[in-house]
């Protein structure tokens, strides 16, 4: 019962603090982001901050992803927001179609000791249009009492039902589905994409996921931990973020599998058409600071887009863990993980999701 | 010592800018893959399937197009490849040249990149080699220094490319420069290190195996790796043989050497409409044919025999590229073939399914390039498994051995035996071989007229000190030799009025203009005296000069002694 009253909670806050797009103060920036605990995380580290420093509010709006409101607001000229923390993926589309400012790699500021954004950056955390701050991580979790005497140590343990027998819940799309089942015959990571662009590495991914005996599929990030905190399922895939927050407040006993982590990275992009462009660019350089970027991932373990940040998080505010080891680009997690292919996503999403519908069906 | 030293440092500077070319090679091709849609991932980021049909029937004949124009650049009118950096070694006599080297490598990037199906290893180790040995030029450094540093910057191409560093290291020894002297080991070893090292920091590629689990194969099995390496080492000479066939048929062809490449790449394009696993490279095909149950057996043999065929196709006809790459892939489809027999005939999914792949691979490649002990290396240092490398070295037993007796120690030896270089006695005889014998050729001689009376015969070779005359007529034609014992014998016999014409003639051997000094050798086990006569047949047996026993021997002491020096000297 705590967390659906905790629930409840976040999202009365949500709704006292989000605006409705129409009456937003003129001098306030609007920024879209993703609402829930991120978002919480957000006003506390950026938005505060920032207003504080700036004499400018920043007034949060709920966003789920996809590009079709912005298609339509840049198209009528009228663009309610300053700011959008978009997907990478979105972000090189959205970038493509006009519909994005485009930044400088040299607006982020340079690390405490000198070294310049762009060698202080991960690669290919500035784009023409986006630069990523975060970088989050599609994992697999599981229960820690399902497999007495053993655990889950490598992403190919999530198709040995021999060893790890039990249901599994699964997101109910190609990607990372794809990614694990490929990786389990031990390809290397370099090579999976080129792989599963041949119909042979599509068909071999699948055969692993049939041979799955019970597969839950989910659609909403919170469906996820839930199954694997009531005991449902023994194993899932979820957003590290999701299970720590499920790991931490109801204490349900998930430990995460860091191989096969699939990474991608969250960003900042100004929708063209911004009230305030200046005022945007100031805040996303004041909220890419190392000293921001690692107080933020003391709130929500997802990972700094600065190298200089990640060697400064520290513990949980509230909690007093530590931090470092939740993050995905902790260099002990990221020795398997996946650089998700965001430009081949880009590109093939509708045919990949048409080709796993297929299979689902004659599942 | 110092000099010593400064070839260790040459080496080390060779094998950086090697490395660094080679790793720009590799990026170029890979660049040139996904712009022309031949890569796997660039093909599926197109939308439309008819844009797809037309790049793949366009890229690779257009590709063709312009790897026959830049052969027109090169004098022999085709590419250069590790054969002409053997031969060049072997021979100590070939500086290799740049331009053709230049062209050879842009042409090969051409070839790669447009999804020939050849291989990248034979155009990095050209390149390697063509640069320590511009380099030599440069520097104005002898022959054996040469031979070293052409060795460097092929060590440093494979350490680079493979990230192999000792199988560079051997590779330079065991292919290009055929002996193991410590005075070419270290300068080797520097290049290769450097080499390593540049790779590690630049080139991010997943190895070319992994070993899955740590199954070992039962002893039985091993038996099925020798039989690997017995039926490979045929499977290596067929694909030998067609290249090279091919290449005698488009010799036939009524298409201009420029345009065959072109002619080739349409029907590889046509071929890859149904099957696109031939195109390129083949790292795809490579790893999925280490994943047991990715082909069925009746894929893996038409994807193994539409591979050699589509090989042959684009060497025979004139693309440029290496024989490797294509036949680790041939090898390992081969491999992957036995262990799904294998694993039919048991009854039971395979854990070993990648040994025999490997097993496959190194019966296929260690015969075409002539290395049984590099293709191991690679087989250890790619995956680190002893075990791998165990089941390879059995393969490899009987692969190697039974390719050399049916074939030819490789396909380098065979095309530079078709060339006229047979290396297949050792470097030794090829090298006399090579040493024309007119180099020591001379005039210093009694010519005599047959109209010569004896009397004044005798006179003249006393008088130039020599026990032989040499008959010539007038118009230059030669006759036969005398000696000055029988001269003096007709003079006893006669009154010394006699023309020496007229006297029995003895018929010796004769060399002609292009003898080489290993037939020198062999005349002068039947003949005895004091130099052998050199007359041009084709002109009318028209008298040259003679050769002497002495210089011929001189000669041969002396080849014998560089090659002595630059095998066996320390430093």
């Amino acid at each position: 019962m705590r967390t659906a009253d905790l629930r409840g909670l976040v999202i009365g806050c949500l709704l006292l603090t989000t605006p409705a797009l129409g009456d937003s103060d003129p001098a306030a920036l609007t920024v879209l982001s993703w609402g829930g605990a991120y978002e919480r995380a957000q006003r506390t580290v950026l938005f505060e901050p920032f207003a504080e420093a700036s004499g400018m509010a920043v007034e949060a709006a709920r966003y789920d992803g996809g590009l079709a409101a912005l298609r339509e607001a840049v198209a009528s000229g009228e663009v309610p927001w300053d700011l959008i923390d978009m997907t990478r993926s979105e972000a090189m589309a959205a970038c493509d179609e006009g519909l994005l400012e485009t930044l400088s790699p040299t607006l982020p500021a340079p690390a405490p000791d000198g070294t310049p954004a762009a060698q202080d950056f991960l690669p290919g955390a500035l784009g023409r249009c986006a630069i990523t701050h975060t970088v989050f991580a599609t994992v697999v979790a599981y229960r820690r009492d399902a497999f007495p005497g053993r655990r889950p140590t490598r992403i190919a343990d999530l198709f040995d039902q021999q060893r790890f027998p039990g249901p599994r819940a699964l997101q109910r799309t190609p990607g990372a589905n794809l990614e694990w089942g490929l990786l389990s015959y031990r390809v290397p990571r370099e090579e999976l994409y080129e792989l599963l662009s041949t119909q042979r590495g599509l068909r071999l991914a699948l055969e692993r996921l049939d041979g799955l005996d019970e597969i839950r599929w989910w659609t909403g990030g919170e469906e996820s931990p839930r199954l694997l905190a009531d005991g449902e399922v023994v194993m899932a895939s979820g957003y590290n973020g999701r299970f720590f927050d499920a790991m931490l407040r109801d204490e349900a006993p998930i430990e995460i599998l860091w191989d096969g982590q699939l990474q991608e990275h969250e960003t900042w992009v100004i929708p063209r058409g911004s009230r305030h462009p200046d005022a945007a660019r100031d805040f996303i350089r004041f909220a890419t600071t190392t000293e921001r970027l690692a107080e933020f991932a003391r709130h929500i373990p997802y990972g700094p887009a600065r190298r200089s940040a990640s060697l400064q998080v520290t513990t949980h505010p509230e909690t007093g863990i530590d931090m470092r080891l939740h993050i995905p680009t902790h260099p002990l997690n990221a020795e398997g993980a996946i650089f998700k292919d965001e430009a081949w996503y880009a590109r093939t999403r509708e045919r990949i999701a048409a080709y796993f519908e297929d299979w689902l069906e004659s599942r | 010592m110092l000099r010593f030293l400064g070839l260790v440092m040459l080496g080390a500077i060779i094998g950086a800018v090697a490395a660094l070319l080679a790793v720009g090679f590799v990026a170029v091709v890979l660049w040139l893959n996904d712009l022309l849609l031949i890569s796997p991932r660039s093909r599926m980021m197109v939308e439309s399937p008819g844009v797809l049909v037309v790049a793949t029937l366009a890229v690779p004949a257009l590709g063709g197009l312009v790897v026959g124009l830049l052969h027109r650049g090169i004098p022999e009118q085709r590419p250069h490849t590790p054969a002409d950096v053997i031969a060049a070694v072997q021979t100590r006599r070939g500086r290799l040249p740049a331009r053709a080297g230049g062209l050879s490598a842009v042409s090969a990037m051409v070839s790669l990149g447009a999804g020939a199906s050849v291989g990248q290893y034979g155009p990095l180790v050209h390149l390697g080699a063509t640069l320590g040995s511009q380099v030599a030029r440069l520097l104005r450094l002898g022959r054996s220094n040469d031979n070293v540093t052409i060795a460097c910057g092929v060590a440093a191409a494979i350490a680079t490319a493979f990230n192999a560093p000792l199988a560079g290291i051997l590779f330079a020894h065991e292919v290009v420069l055929r002996h193991y002297a410590l005075r070419a080991f270290a300068p080797v070893a520097a290049a290769a290190l450097v080499g390593h090292v540049i790779a590690t920091g630049v080139l991010e590629r997943g190895a070319l195996f992994h070993v899955a689990d740590p199954a070992l194969p039962a002893p039985w099995e091993f038996a099925v790796f020798l039989a690997i390496g017995g039926v490979g080492a045929l499977l290596a000479g067929a694909y030998l043989h067609a290249i090279l066939g091919v290449g005698r048929l488009s010799q036939a062809l009524p298409v201009a050497p420029a345009l065959r490449p072109a002619l080739a790449g349409a029907l590889l394009g046509l071929a890859a409409l149904w099957v696109p696993d031939i195109l390129g490279i083949g790292q795809e095909t490579l790893r999925f044919a280490t994943i047991f149950g990715a082909y069925g057996s009746g894929e893996l043999v038409v994807v193994l025999l539409l591979k050699l065929a589509a090989t042959a196709l684009c060497l025979g006809m004139g693309f440029s590229g290496g024989v490797f790459s294509p036949a680790l892939v041939i090898g390992t489809l081969f491999g992957a073939l036995c262990g799904s027999l294998v694993s039919e005939l048991t009854g039971a999914p395979l854990e070993t399914f990648v040994f025999y792949a490997v097993c496959g691979m190194v019966a296929v490649t260690a015969p075409v390039i002539g290395a049984p002990l590099t293709s191991l290396l690679i087989v250890f240092e790619l995956t680190g498994s002893y075990a791998l490398t165990t089941a390879a070295l059995a393969s490899v037993t009987l692969a190697s051995p039974i390719a050399a007796q049916l074939f030819g120690r490789s396909l380098f030896d065979i095309q530079l035996r078709q060339r006229g270089l047979d290396l297949s006695a050792g470097r030794g005889r090829a090298l006399l071989r090579n040493s024309p014998v007119c180099d020591h050729l001379t005039r210093d001689c009694v010519a005599l007229d047959p109209v010569t009376r004896v009397a004044e015969a005798i006179g003249r070779l006393s008088q130039a000190d020599h026990g032989e005359g040499h008959l010539v007529d007038r118009r230059g034609r030669y006759l036969g030799c005398v000696t000055l014992a029988e001269l003096e014998a007709a003079r006893e016999g006669g009154d010394g009025r006699e023309a020496v014409g007229r006297l029995p003639l003895r018929q010796r051997p004769t060399l002609s203009p292009d003898a080489s000094l290993w037939e020198a050798m062999q005349l002068l086990q039947e003949v005895t005296g004091e130099a052998i006569a050199v007359v041009d047949n084709a002109d009318g047996e028209r008298f040259l000069g003679v050769v002497y026993e002495a210089s011929i021997t001189r000669a041969y002491l002396r080849r014998s002694d560089e090659m002595r020096r630059e095998e066996h000297e320390n430093g």
